[in-house]
């Protein structure tokens, strides 16, 4: 997987899913990030589901300053 | 579209010429008379580029998807078309499927029924599951093969480049091709027949995060589908 820079998560997309599997939000995403409290309760398994959002989910912690898990 | 509904973002493939049909809830009986709570469409070029993006009524049972976007697929070929549904747990324990017909209009051979690729929320958090599912496997017949053979797949990443291996054995020989998908591209990846007089016997498909994959079988001759299936998740 490779992905494509980007200066910054675009607030424009927090009230869309980025998990379809646990419904995690990318402002649910952020908010939890700059909490640092991520992973939230009950979104620990976002990306390991159906994996469909994995790529998307690394890169998102990446820019939200996360180090992704292995 | 609301959060708290639970959601699943199917995908399949459309090209000009073929009258393709989607039954959008295949779960149904008189009693319950289930249907999604929203459902939106959009449709992609090979490149990644959005050429529709339809609002439907969720009610809808079947969808025409040639008269949605068999102007789109006319002018700019193969689509990736995306089915962004939303639906109430309670009505759907599992999740709501999409099952489709896909006929050429000019066809000789009988129609085929396929269920389509369900890949982000196709196993929701409640179930428990826990198997990959991004590692799939396909079996070919026994038999000499006279079609043409390829795996069409497409990534529904948002921001992220899928970087996936297409691995095809000829009676345990290994032949790696490396593909790279854009966001929202997709592609056909043709598969030999036969490699140093060994014949395909299977092919597997391995990428970090699940792709829209479909199996696709061609005539030689002319290109008609004769196959459009779903491989099987890759467990070992």
């Amino acid at each position: 997987m490779s992905l494509e820079p980007a200066a910054a998560l675009d607030p424009g997309l927090d009230g869309e899913l980025l998990c379809y599997c646990t419904r995690l939000t990318f402002g649910e995403l952020r908010a939890a990030c700059a909490a640092k409290g991520w992973p939230p309760p009950g979104k620990e398994r976002t990306g390991r589901l159906c994996t469909g959002c994995q790529g998307d989910l690394q890169h998102c912690l990446r820019l939200l300053g996360v180090r992704a898990p292995a | 579209m609301s959060s708290e509904l639970d959601a699943l973002l199917s995908a399949t493939f459309h090209e000009a010429g073929y009258a393709h049909m989607i039954e959008l809830v295949h779960q149904k009986d008189a009693p319950a008379r289930r249907r999604l709570a929203a459902l939106r469409v959009d449709a992609y070029d090979a490149g990644g580029r959005r050429l529709a993006v339809v609002e439907l009524d969720p009610a809808q049972d079947i969808l025409d998807l040639d008269a949605l976007v068999g102007d789109a697929a006319r002018a700019h070929g193969r689509l990736l078309v995306v089915f962004d549904a939303r639906y109430d747990a309670r009505i759907f324990p599992y999740r709501p499927h999409h099952y489709a017909y896909l006929q050429r209009r000019d066809a000789a051979t009988a129609p085929l029924y396929y269920a389509l690729n369900a890949t982000l929320g196709g196993v929701p958090d409640r179930i428990g599951a826990v198997a990959l599912n991004n590692f799939e496997t396909y079996l070919f017949l026994d038999r000499p093969l006279t079609e043409r053979y390829a795996l069409a797949l497409g990534n529904l990443s948002r921001f992220a480049t899928a970087e996936a291996q297409v691995i095809t054995y000829y009676d345990g020989a290994r032949h790696t091709e490396d593909v790279r998908l854009p966001p929202k591209a997709h592609a056909e990846i043709a598969l030999a027949a036969a490699r140093d007089g060994a014949r395909l016997r299977r092919v597997e498909l391995k990428a970090l995060f699940r792709l829209t994959s479909y199996v696709v079988g061609r005539r030689p001759q002319g290109g008609e589908l004769v196959l459009f299936d779903h491989l099987f998740t890759y467990f070992k």
